[in-house]
């Protein structure tokens, strides 16, 4: 009798893992098929996700009838951009957090915490008066500038918290044989701390692909608008008649995303556990 | 030969920055530092003054001139700030200035003795490199996150706003509270304001409340060591983590699209809708998924699961891998039964380890724009909508958006963020006091 219960109760969660995996994958599925659809609008999709007369004419409309590439190539480019600036700043900054000792050190790091509660988007207009003043309104380095100073909080407590794990000694040792501030940093620091910047580069390389507030206030001029803002317009309330050209577009960006993903989820799991742990 | 050093130097330090520094401390290097920069300020002390005018006045209409040559208030304002800003810094610098003439002073009346030029200048050189290597991130922050939300505040308190205080055609003017009372007093204002502000809480927190045991069930679930293949359904499962959220959300939408949509039409053949429509539920055959106010709210929450749970699940399945078996088998000896060993052991383990993260995950949900602009846009409008903006599934910040960027409102919109403001201020606080006592002698 009870064996037949154990033996219910995994069918039953087999069933429900079966039920889940389906509502997880019928919208990606559905997106795909809408991709190779033929036709533009959502009412020629089938139901079920299969497309009707596969064909990748959605993608040639997609390169011939938008700026796709050239939205592609902008949010390219701030990526890049962010990612370097990011990883420069939290890089240094957490480093002296963790390693120096000076006056109102407690302070900066708590007023971190605290500016990490509030999202950028609260002093939108402002940041835009803040760039304009600058000249750097509708310039992807003014947005870079902006996404870099937002990340800088969370990122320097947690690399500080993984630079503290790496032992002292090391680098005193390094220093009693007479290497300097920045030479330690370069032989000692870095080397071992080459997981967690790669981690820092790959979040601040994904952080602005799909970042839609900034650009759409920052970058106003049609030549610097980004993938977000570009499919935004494509899709808003035209969802019926774009659809499948929609699809198209999205899936050239969802489909590395996915991969680096899952390639990267056992190291994921790490990473967010000891961030757990830490906090 | 007693000089009492103590008192003089402060004093001569009080009167000219450095100056106790040079005639009395005999530390010339930093007399002749701190001096520079009070000549600096002084030098620029014009500059100074016309941005706190400029802050103060905001700028004098000039019709006559065109439009360019016009005084920017906006501009001013933030000029203004600015120079506020280096003011007090100044201020601060120079009360450091005394209180280390003072030091100074009283360690030589006592024990004769002053540091040395040389000893400064490595002592300044070891310290230096902690504040130029800081100095790019706090610059940053200072500009683009902390000058913003003091701004984003003071605006609340000025008449910017379209059409008619826009510049730099218009100057803008400080109003007092004007502008909240103005947001009182008109009543679907008012209105607005009670409806979103408690929908944002509520979204925050069904948001995370359900991603939290949706992930902790899944993550659970495929831990036990008899389910099979459990690493294929786990990749399953993340894939919502890994397809960007707006796409996601743009998919929900279409899905869920009341015409057209597949949801709808698969539940046309499936005669789902015509049963529906024959037992009075529905009057045409469509669902209003997102065009209900009721309904659209609950699939912004069931939406949101189906993008977070996978965070939850992921991190709680490192947690738990990292946790220590021991405790499980001394409970297993012990004959606890599965639900026994959940209820006393896995779940308070849990709980203590991700509570922070809860906080963060509903402070995170509460700013979370994309999950209810790009699903329903804040649809759909109702009555108390057409003055104010907000549509019935409208979370603050998406209110603060359309206000912004859509009815260039910006005084309103800054009501609203310290509003925003107010909300969170309670859970930034606790963090901060979390952290404070946990990791008091760490940092």
């Amino acid at each position: 009798m009870k064996k037949i219960l154990t033996a219910l109760r995994y069918i039953l969660i087999y069933l429900i893992f079966i039920i889940i995996a389906l509502i997880v994958l019928y919208p990606i599925a559905f997106a795909i098929s809408g991709a190779f659809n033929k036709g533009k609008s959502l009412a020629s999709m089938n139901i079920l996700p299969i497309p009707n007369n596969p064909t990748t004419e959605n993608f040639t409309r997609l390169f011939t009838t938008t700026n796709y590439l050239s939205w592609y190539k902008n949010s390219l480019t701030i990526a890049c951009l962010n990612s370097v600036c990011t990883t420069f700043i939290v890089l240094i900054t957490a480093y002296v957090f963790s390693r120096f000792r000076f006056r109102l050190k407690k302070a900066a790091l708590m007023s971190f915490l605290i500016l990490n509660m509030f999202p950028n988007a609260i002093g939108m207009v402002a940041i835009y008066v803040v760039l304009s003043r600058l000249g750097l309104s509708d310039n992807f380095l003014g947005l870079v500038l902006v996404y870099c100073a937002g990340n800088i909080p969370y990122n320097t407590w947690l690399l500080k918290g993984y630079l503290d794990t790496i032992p002292r000694s090391i680098d005193e040792a390094a220093r009693v044989d007479g290497s300097g501030h920045l030479s330690t940093f370069f032989r000692i620091i870095l080397p071992n701390t080459l997981p967690m910047i790669a981690f820092l580069a790959v979040t601040s390389f994904t952080q602005p692909w799909m970042d839609f507030i900034l650009p759409r206030f920052i970058l106003r001029s049609d030549k610097n608008k980004t993938l977000a803002v570009g499919l935004f317009e494509m899709i808003n309330g035209r969802s019926n008649d774009n659809f499948t050209m929609f699809a198209a577009g999205a899936l050239l960006i969802a489909v590395p995303f996915v991969i680096l993903f899952v390639i990267n989820q056992k190291y994921l799991v790490k990473i967010m556990s000891t961030g757990a742990v830490k906090e | 030969m007693k000089k009492n050093l103590g008192t003089s130097a402060p004093i001569a330090s009080a009167v000219f920055m450095g100056l106790g520094h040079i005639l009395f401390l005999k530390q010339y290097i930093k007399g002749i530092l701190f001096s520079a920069l009070e000549i600096i300020v002084l030098l620029n002390s014009g500059i100074f003054a016309k941005a706190i005018h400029g802050l103060i006045s905001l700028g004098e209409p000039k019709p006559h001139l065109p439009v360019a040559q016009r005084d920017n208030s906006t501009f001013m304002m933030l000029d203004g700030l600015i120079a506020v800003v280096f003011l007090i810094i100044f201020f601060l610098i120079y009360i450091w200035n005394i209180v280390d003439a003072r030091k100074v002073g009283k360690k030589y009346d006592k024990t004769g003795e002053l540091q040395t030029e040389r000893e400064f200048l490595h002592d300044l050189g070891e310290k230096a490199f902690s504040y130029v290597a800081l100095s790019p991130a706090f610059v940053m922050i200072a500009f683009f996150v902390i000058i913003p939300l003091v701004y984003a505040f003071l605006v609340a308190f000025t008449n910017y706003s379209a059409p008619n205080h826009i510049p730099q055609k218009n100057t803008v003017d400080w109003v007092g509270f004007e502008t909240f009372s103005e947001m009182i007093k008109i009543k679907h204002f008012s209105q607005a304001f009670a409806r979103t502000a408690l929908w944002t809480v509520e979204w925050a927190f069904l948001g995370t409340v359900t991603c939290y045991f949706g992930g902790m069930f899944l993550a659970l679930a495929l831990l036990d060591k008899k389910i099979k293949i459990a690493g294929f359904f786990r990749t399953i499962f993340i894939l919502p983590y890994a397809v960007p959220a707006m796409i996601s959300l743009f998919i929900w939408n279409i899905l869920l699209n009341g015409q057209f949509g597949p949801i709808n039409r698969a539940f046309r053949e499936l005669g789902i809708m015509q049963w529906l429509q024959s037992i009075g539920i529905l009057d045409r055959d469509i669902i209003p998924w997102l065009s209900e106010p009721t309904l659209a709210r609950i699939m912004l929450i069931v939406v949101n699961l189906w993008l977070g749970f996978p965070y939850f699940m992921l991190m709680i399945t490192g947690i738990m891998t990292s946790m220590s078996r021991d405790i499980f088998e001394a409970a297993t000896i012990d004959g606890a039964s599965k639900s026994q060993q959940f209820r006393y052991i896995t779940f308070p383990l849990l709980m203590y380890q991700t509570l922070p993260l809860l906080i963060m995950s509903f402070s995170y949900n509460m700013n979370n724009f994309g999950g209810v602009f790009f699903l329903t846009n804040g649809n759909p409008p109702d009555t108390i909508t057409t003055q104010s903006f907000a549509g019935t599934t409208d979370t603050l910040i998406t209110w603060m958006y359309k206000l912004t960027l859509d009815q260039r409102l910006y005084n309103k919109a800054s009501v609203v963020a310290i509003i925003m403001f107010l909300i969170i201020a309670p859970f930034a606080m606790y963090q901060f006091s979390r952290t404070k006592s946990f990791k008091e002698g760490e940092l």
